[in-house]
C-alpha cells in the first residue's frame, strides 16, 4: 500500500503567543516547534497499515524551511521518503491555500490512501484533509478511528457524537482524516534517527505548482488575548447556596451543561 | 440571504440547529439579510414544523435520495444543487461531526471561503468579522472571508444558546425543495450508527466527568457521586486508592497509571490532586474542586472551586442541576 | 621419588587451573573495553577499606562478615606458607628449618584457629540456618570447599603434633599438598575464582555509584543488545560473583516480590559468556521484564563486597532495547512527554511561570544572587512539592540568601537516562548544559536528589561541572548556629532517598537538622546509605498499572517506616513523597507526611 502522511508543524501547546506588530499573525522566531498532534497518530496509523500490509509510507508537508524537524521525527519513526513543498509564506497559509500546495505535489503519486489528523493546534479549522480529498476527487471520511483495508476497500471507524459510532465503506484510494489518541504512538528509537539521516526528502517549491491555486480564502483582521484569564474562582457561602452559584457559572459561563 | 443549514437524523434535529440560528440572528443584525432554513434528510417534515417557531422567514425541506443516509458526497452534490437555486450570501452550519465532514468539501467544490468553529460575529468596517478560537484558545482572532459569495461559517457548539435564539410571533411558512442529482455517483457506503456497547468504559471519550477520591470516605458514600453523574449525564471515575480498594473499577482510574480525559467538565470530588492523578486530567476544559482541605492542590488547577463538605455540597448540586 | 611425583601433579592441577583461567581471560579480552583507572587515589582508598579490611563484607552481615574476614585474613597470612612449602617439595629450596619460619609457624596458629572456627561457623550457616540469600539449594561446590578449608588448617596443626619424617607427617604433608592443589583447579570453575578476581574487581570498581558513560552516536553505539556487547569490566564481574546474595536481599524489587534478582543478573551473564552465547539477546538472557523492574537504587551495587557493578548491565540493557524500539508502553508515553513538552509530566511551563510569579521568584542573575534554585519537574508542576520549596524559599530569605531562578528549565534527563533513553537524555542534557553556562551559576541548590545526581554527576561527562548541592545540605549549614529547640519533640521517621543517602552520601545533614529542630527520629530498619527505594526511580513511578496494589515497592517501604511507630514521615525527595503518600492512601492510613524543608521552617518562624 502506497500511503501518504501529512503532517504540520506547529508551536508547542506551552509557547506563549507574541503577536506581530500589525496584530494578524504571531511572531513565531523565538517558538518552539513540534508535529501537530493528530498527524502523529495519522502517522502511527499509517505505519500501523505499512506493517500490515506492506508498502510504503511517504510523509508530506507544506511549510517553510523550518519544517525539516516535523519531517525528520516523521522520517526517524519510520516513515520512507517526504515530500516538503516549501515557502515561507505557508507559514500562516489557510487551509485552501495549504491543500492546494499539497494536492499539486502529490497527485501525480497515485497513493493508495491519504491521512491527516483531523484538525490543526495551531488554526483549527479542520479543512485540509477534506479539501484535499476535493482536490484529488477521491471519497473521504473524518474523525476516524479505526481502519480497516482489505484488497482496494476501505471500512473505518467514524466517530460521531454522544458515543455513537458508524463504519463506513469505500472503494481505494480514500483520503483519512484520523482522531487522536486511537493509538499508543511509537517513539523515535535510536536507529531509527540514525537511519533517517540517509532518507529523501524532496523538495518542491511553490511557483512550479501555481496553475490555478486561488489565493487565501480568509483575512485575520485582528489577533488578541482572550479577556478571560484561567484563575481559580473559588465559591463562597453555605453549601446550598455555593452550589447553586456553582451551577449558574457552568450554564453560563463555562457552558458545560445544559 | 443567509442560509442556515439544519441537521437532523431519523427526524430528530440536532439542538446544535437552534444555536446556529441564534448565531445567523446576530448575523442578520448586522447585514439586515433575511435568514432561511433548510433541512435535509429524510423525515425532514417533523424538524421543519418544530423550526418553524423560529423568528425566520421560511423553513426549506430538502428530501433526496442522495441525502440518506448522510454521505459526505451525496450531501456535497445536493447543498450544492441547492446553494445554486438559492443564491445566499451566507451558509452557516454548526460545527458538529458531520459538518466537519462535509461542510470543506462543500466549499471546495464551489471554491469559497470556509470560516470554521465561530464563537461570534462582529462588524469589521463593511464586512462581518467573524470570531474564532486560534493556538489552542490562547489567542482569539476575528477573520475575515475573502471572495465571492457564499461564505460558509460553522458556529462552534455552545458558542449560542439554543434558547437564544428568538421566536417568531408566527410560524414560519415551510416549503419543499428539490434538487437533480445522481445518487449513484456516491462512493461511500455507510452502516448504520451504533452506541459502543458499554462493558469497556472508555472515559477518554467521555464529555462530562465526576471523579471520586478518598474524601468519600467509604464505598457506600459513592452513590451520592454517582447520582451527581446520573443528574448531569456525566461519567463516574476516581484516583488510585479508590479503585486500589476494589470500591470502583480499574477501568474507571483516572490518573499516569490509569486513563488520560479530557472531558468539557471534570467534577473532583474530595481528591487533593496529586500530580499523577492530575496528569490524567489536566486535558479537561473546566475542572470544578471539592474539597474541605483549602490547601488541597487540586484548587491550583481547578477553574471553580468549593471548599466545604462534599456529603453537603454535592446533594446541593444536584437539586440546582434538576431545576 | 615424591619430589617427581608432587612435579607431575603441580604442573597438572596447575595446567588445569591455566587452561580454566585462559577462558575466561580469553573472554574479557574480548569484550570491549570498559576498564578505567581513573581517580586512583579513590581506588585505593577503597581497596584497603574492603578488601584488606573487609569493612563492605563485614557491615551488612556482621557475625557472617567476621567469620569470613578471618578467613580471608587466614587465608593471606598462610600465602608465604604455602609457597614455602611448596618449595620444599619441589625440591628447589627447603627453608622450612629456618629460625624465621619456626616463628612465622607459631605465628600462624591464632590464624589457624580463626580460620578453623569462621570456616566451621560459615558452613553451619549455610547448610543448616540456609539463610535465603545464599540460594535455596545448598551449593555442594561450597561445602566441598569448606571441608577443604577446615582440611588445611587441621593439617597445619597437626604438624605441631605430627613428626613430620613418620609415615604420618608424611601422610598430613601429603593431604594438606593435594587439597591444596585440588582447590587451585577447582577455583576457577567455581565462585571462589573470587580468590583471585575480587581484589582486582574491587580496584577497577568505578568509584561512581551507578556509572553510565554517555553513548558516543557518532561511534552509532546503540547500548548493549546482545552477550558479545558487554564491556570488560561487567564480564570480569561476572566471573568474581561470590554468590553471597547481598544483593538480591537488599533489592526492592525482589524485596517486594518481583522477579528480579541482581544475583541471577550476574550469574545468567556468566551462563551466557561461557556458554559461548555471543549472539544471544540481552533481552532473553534476563528475561524483558525483568530488566524493567530496576529503580536504579543501588543497594545491589552498594552492598557487594567483591565490587561488582550491577547498574551497567542493567541500565545498558535498557539502552538495548530502548534503541530498538522495545520499552514498555508507560515508558514510551513518558518519552513523548519529554519529546513534546520537555518533563515526564507532559504538563504545560504555564504552571511553572504561574509558580515563579506567586512565590516571588527572581530570574537568576549571577551578578545578583548568591545561588541558582533549580526548581526541577516537581517543583515547576507539583504543587503538593511547591509548598516544601516555598518552605525553601522561606528560610532563605530569612537568612538573607539571595537567590533567582532559571527561566527555563527541562527535565534533567534522569529518567530518560535511568531507563535507557540515552537520545533523550542527551537531548535534554546539552540543552540544559546551554542554558546553564550562559546563567553561569557558582552553585545551584536543588529540593530534588535526582537532579544533584544527574547534574552534578552525569552532567561532567560532558564536560559541564558544577557545584549542586541538596537543600538538606545547604539548609543544615545555613542554619548551622540555629537556636537548638527546647520543649517535648516530634516523633518522626525520616525516609533516605536512594539519590541523596545512597548515591550522594548525604546522611548525616537531614538528621542534624531535625535533631536540631526538635525531632526524635525513630530510624527505620533500612536507613542510612542502605535505605529501601520508595520505588519511583527507572521509570517505576508510571509502572504501578502493571502491579498489583499491596505488592508495589512504595507499599512495602511504607509499611517498614509505619513499624518505627512514628506517625510523621519526614521526607527529601518530592518523588519519595509522591510514592509514600501513594501507598499511604492505598493502605488507608492516616500518616502525616512532611518534607524536610517544611519541617524546618515551621520551627524556624516559631522561634
Amino acid at each position: 500500500m502506497k500511503i501518504a502522511v501529512c503532517i504540520k508543524q506547529v508551536p508547542t501547546r506551552e509557547w506563549q503567543p507574541r503577536l506581530n506588530d500589525d496584530k494578524t499573525w504571531i511572531r513565531d522566531q523565538d517558538a518552539s516547534f513540534e508535529m501537530n498532534e493528530p498527524d502523529a497518530y495519522a502517522l502511527e496509523e499509517a505505519l500501523r497499515l505499512k506493517e500490515k500490509h506492506s508498502g510504503e509510507v511517504v510523509v508530506c508537508s507544506a511549510g517553510p524551511a523550518r519544517v525539516a524537524q516535523v519531517i525528520r521525527e516523521a522520517l526517524a519513526r519510520g516513515a520512507d521518503r517526504a515530500i516538503h513543498v516549501e515557502d515561507d509564506g505557508l507559514a500562516s497559509a489557510d487551509g485552501f491555500v495549504t491543500s492546494q500546495a499539497l494536492a499539486a505535489a502529490m497527485k501525480d503519486e497515485q497513493f493508495d490512501l491519504v491521512l491527516t489528523g483531523l484538525q490543526s493546534d495551531d488554526q483549527g479549522f479542520a479543512q485540509v484533509g477534506v479539501i484535499l480529498a476535493e482536490k484529488l476527487d477521491l471519497p473521504h471520511a473524518t474523525i476516524i478511528m479505526e481502519v480497516q483495508a482489505e484488497s482496494g476497500t476501505l471500512r473505518v471507524k467514524r466517530e460521531l457524537e454522544g458515543g455513537w459510532f458508524q463504519w463506513v465503506a469505500m472503494p481505494l484510494p480514500a483520503v483519512l482524516t484520523i482522531q487522536s489518541g486511537i493509538n499508543q504512538l511509537r517513539y523515535a528509537t535510536l536507529k531509527g534517527i540514525m537511519a533517517a539521516k540517509k532518507k529523501e526528502i524532496k523538495k518542491v517549491g511553490l511557483p512550479s505548482l501555481a496553475a490555478g491555486a486561488s489565493a487565501g480564502k480568509q483575512k485575520i483582521v485582528s489577533l488578541y488575548l482572550p479577556e478571560k484569564a484561567k484563575k481559580t474562582q473559588l465559591i463562597p457561602g453555605a453549601p446550598a447556596e455555593a452550589a447553586k452559584e456553582l451551577v449558574r457559572r457552568l450554564r453560563e459561563e463555562a457552558r458545560v451543561i445544559a | 440571504m443567509i442560509l442556515v443549514i439544519a441537521e437532523q437524523r431519523d427526524g430528530r434535529l440536532n439542538r446544535a440547529t437552534w444555536e446556529t440560528i441564534a448565531g445567523a440572528q446576530q448575523l442578520a443584525g448586522q447585514t439586515g439579510a433575511p435568514i432561511a432554513v433548510l433541512v435535509p434528510g429524510a423525515n425532514a417534515g417533523g424538524a421543519a414544523k418544530e423550526l418553524a417557531a423560529a423568528q425566520v422567514k421560511e423553513i426549506l425541506t430538502l428530501e433526496h435520495a442522495a441525502l440518506e443516509p448522510y454521505t459526505p458526497d451525496g450531501y456535497t452534490a445536493a447543498l450544492q444543487a441547492a446553494i445554486a437555486e438559492l443564491s445566499p450570501a451566507h451558509v452557516l452550519l454548526p460545527h458538529t461531526y458531520q459538518t466537519r465532514d462535509f461542510a470543506p468539501k462543500l466549499a471546495a467544490r464551489l471554491d469559497r471561503a470556509l470560516v470554521t468553529d465561530v464563537t461570534g460575529v462582529k462588524a469589521a468596517g463593511s464586512d462581518a468579522a467573524f470570531v474564532r478560537p486560534m493556538f489552542q484558545g490562547k489567542l482569539t482572532a476575528d477573520v475575515v472571508p475573502l471572495g465571492p459569495a457564499p461564505h460558509f461559517v460553522t458556529f462552534q457548539i455552545g458558542a449560542y444558546r439554543a434558547d437564544q435564539a428568538a421566536r417568531g410571533q408566527s410560524p414560519a411558512p415551510v416549503r419543499a425543495l428539490s434538487v437533480n442529482v445522481d445518487a449513484g455517483a456516491i462512493r461511500e457506503r455507510p452502516e448504520a450508527p451504533f452506541q459502543q456497547a458499554r462493558q469497556a468504559v472508555d472515559l477518554s471519550q467521555a464529555e462530562r466527568i465526576v471523579s471520586v477520591g478518598r474524601g468519600i470516605k467509604e464505598q457506600a458514600n459513592i452513590a451520592v457521586a454517582q447520582q451527581l453523574a446520573e443528574a448531569l449525564g456525566a461519567e463516574i471515575a476516581a484516583s488510585r486508592p479508590i479503585c486500589d480498594a476494589g470500591w470502583l473499577p480499574m477501568e474507571r482510574q483516572v490518573g499516569s497509571s490509569g486513563q488520560t480525559v479530557a472531558p468539557k467538565l471534570y467534577l473532583a470530588l474530595g481528591i487533593s490532586g496529586a500530580i499523577q492523578h492530575l496528569v490524567g486530567m489536566k486535558g479537561a476544559n473546566t475542572v470544578v474542586a471539592i474539597n474541605k482541605d483549602p490547601d488541597a492542590p487540586i484548587f491550583e488547577i481547578a477553574d471553580y472551586g468549593i471548599v466545604g463538605d462534599l456529603f453537603e455540597i454535592v446533594p446541593a448540586i444536584i437539586e440546582a442541576v434538576k431545576k | 621419588m615424591e619430589t617427581v611425583a608432587f612435579w607431575i601433579l603441580l604442573l597438572a592441577f596447575l595446567g588445569a587451573f591455566a587452561a580454566q583461567v585462559a577462558r575466561r581471560v580469553q573472554l574479557i579480552a574480548a569484550a570491549p573495553a570498559t576498564i578505567s583507572i581513573e581517580n586512583p587515589a579513590a581506588r585505593a582508598s577503597r581497596f584497603i577499606v574492603d578488601v584488606l579490611l573487609q569493612a563492605r563484607t563485614i557491615r551488612e552481615r556482621p557475625l557472617a562478615g567476621l567469620m569470613h574476614a578471618l578467613v580471608f585474613w587466614g587465608f593471606v597470612a598462610f600465602g608465604l606458607y604455602t609457597t614455602t612449602e611448596f618449595l620444599r617439595g619441589l625440591g628447589i629450596v627447603d627453608l622450612t628449618h629456618t629460625g624465621w619460619f619456626r616463628a612465622y609457624r607459631l605465628l600462624l596458629t591464632p590464624f589457624a584457629i580463626g580460620v578453623l572456627a569462621g570456616i566451621l561457623f560459615l558452613l553451619v550457616r549455610r547448610t543448616i540456618l540456609r539463610p535465603v540469600g545464599l540460594g535455596t539449594k545448598v551449593s555442594v561446590e561450597s561445602v566441598v570447599i569448606a571441608l577443604f578449608i577446615a582440611t588445611l588448617m587441621i593439617t597445619f596443626l597437626l604438624t605441631f603434633r605430627l613428626d613430620e619424617a613418620s609415615p604420618a607427617g608424611r601422610v598430613n604433608w601429603w593431604v594438606h599438598a593435594v587439597v591444596i592443589l585440588v582447590f587451585m583447579a577447582l577455583i576457577p570453575a567455581s565462585k571462589h575464582l573470587h580468590l583471585v578476581l575480587s581484589p582486582v574487581t574491587v580496584f577497577l570498581k568505578s568509584p561512581e555509584l551507578g556509572n553510565l558513560p554517555n553513548l558516543d552516536f557518532e561511534k552509532e553505539q546503540v547500548g548493549l543488545e546482545t552477550v558479545k556487547d558487554l564491556g570488560s569490566k561487567s564480564v570480569l564481574d561476572a566471573f568474581t560473583c561470590v554468590e553471597c546474595g547481598r544483593c538480591q536481599v537488599n533489592c526492592p524489587a525482589w524485596g517486594a516480590g518481583k522477579e528480579l534478582n541482581p544475583k541471577a543478573i550476574i550469574l545468567q551473564t556468566q551462563e551466557a559468556l561461557l556458554a559461548g552465547q555471543r549472539e544471544r539477546k540481552l533481552g532473553e538472557v534476563y528475561s524483558e521484564k525483568v530488566l524493567w523492574q530496576c529503580t536504579t537504587c543501588g543497594a545491589c551495587e552498594n552492598q557487594c563486597p567483591v565490587g561488582i557493578e550491577h547498574l551497567p548491565i542493567l541500565i545498558g540493557s535498557r539502552r538495548g532495547l530502548v534503541s530498538n524500539g522495545d520499552a514498555p508502553d508507560y515508558l514510551g508515553a513518558m518519552y513523548n512527554n519529554l519529546e513534546r513538552r520537555s518533563n515526564i509530566w507532559g504538563l504545560g511551563y504555564d504552571q511553572r511561570t504561574k509558580f515563579i510569579q506567586s512565590a516571588g521568584l527572581e530570574i537568576f542573575d549571577a551578578a545578583k544572587h548568591d545561588v541558582l534554585v533549580w526548581l526541577g519537574c516537581a517543583g515547576s508542576f507539583d504543587a503538593d512539592f511547591q509548598k516544601s520549596l516555598r518552605s525553601l524559599f522561606s528560610i532563605l530569605r530569612t537568612k538573607d540568601v539571595k537567590f533567582g531562578v532559571l527561566a527555563k528549565e527541562r527535565c534533567n534527563g534522569d529518567p530518560a537516562k535511568r531507563t535507557g533513553n540515552e537520545y533523550m537524555y542527551q537531548e535534554l542534557a546539552n540543552g540544559n548544559i546551554d542554558d546553564l553556562k550562559a546563567a553561569a551559576p557558582k552553585t545551584i541548590l536543588t529540593s530534588c536528589p535526582h537532579c544533584v545526581k544527574t547534574i552534578g554527576d552525569d552532567y561532567r561527562k560532558f564536560g559541564y561541572q558544577v557545584d549542586i548541592v541538596h537543600s538538606s545540605v545547604y539548609v543544615e549549614q545555613l542554619l548551622r548556629s540555629a537556636a537548638a529547640a527546647s520543649g517535648s519533640r516530634d516523633v518522626v521517621t525520616y525516609h533516605d532517598p536512594c539519590y541523596l543517602g545512597r548515591y550522594g552520601g548525604k546522611v548525616d545533614e537531614p538528621r542534624a537538622l531535625l535533631e536540631r529542630f526538635g525531632a526524635d527520629i525513630k530510624e527505620p530498619q533500612r536507613n542510612r546509605d542502605n535505605p529501601y527505594c520508595c520505588g519511583a526511580g527507572g521509570g517505576l513511578l508510571f509502572a504501578d498499572k502493571e502491579e498489583e496494589p499491596g505488592s508495589r515497592i512504595s507499599d512495602v517501604r511504607f509499611k517498614q517506616l509505619q513499624a518505627t511507630g512514628a506517625n510523621t514521615v519526614v521526607t527529601a525527595c518530592p518523588f519519595c513523597s509522591i510514592m509514600l503518600k501513594g501507598a499511604q492512601a492505598s493502605a488507608g492510613a492516616d500518616t502525616q507526611f512532611v518534607d524536610l524543608m517544611t519541617f524546618v521552617d515551621g520551627k524556624l518562624t516559631k522561634a
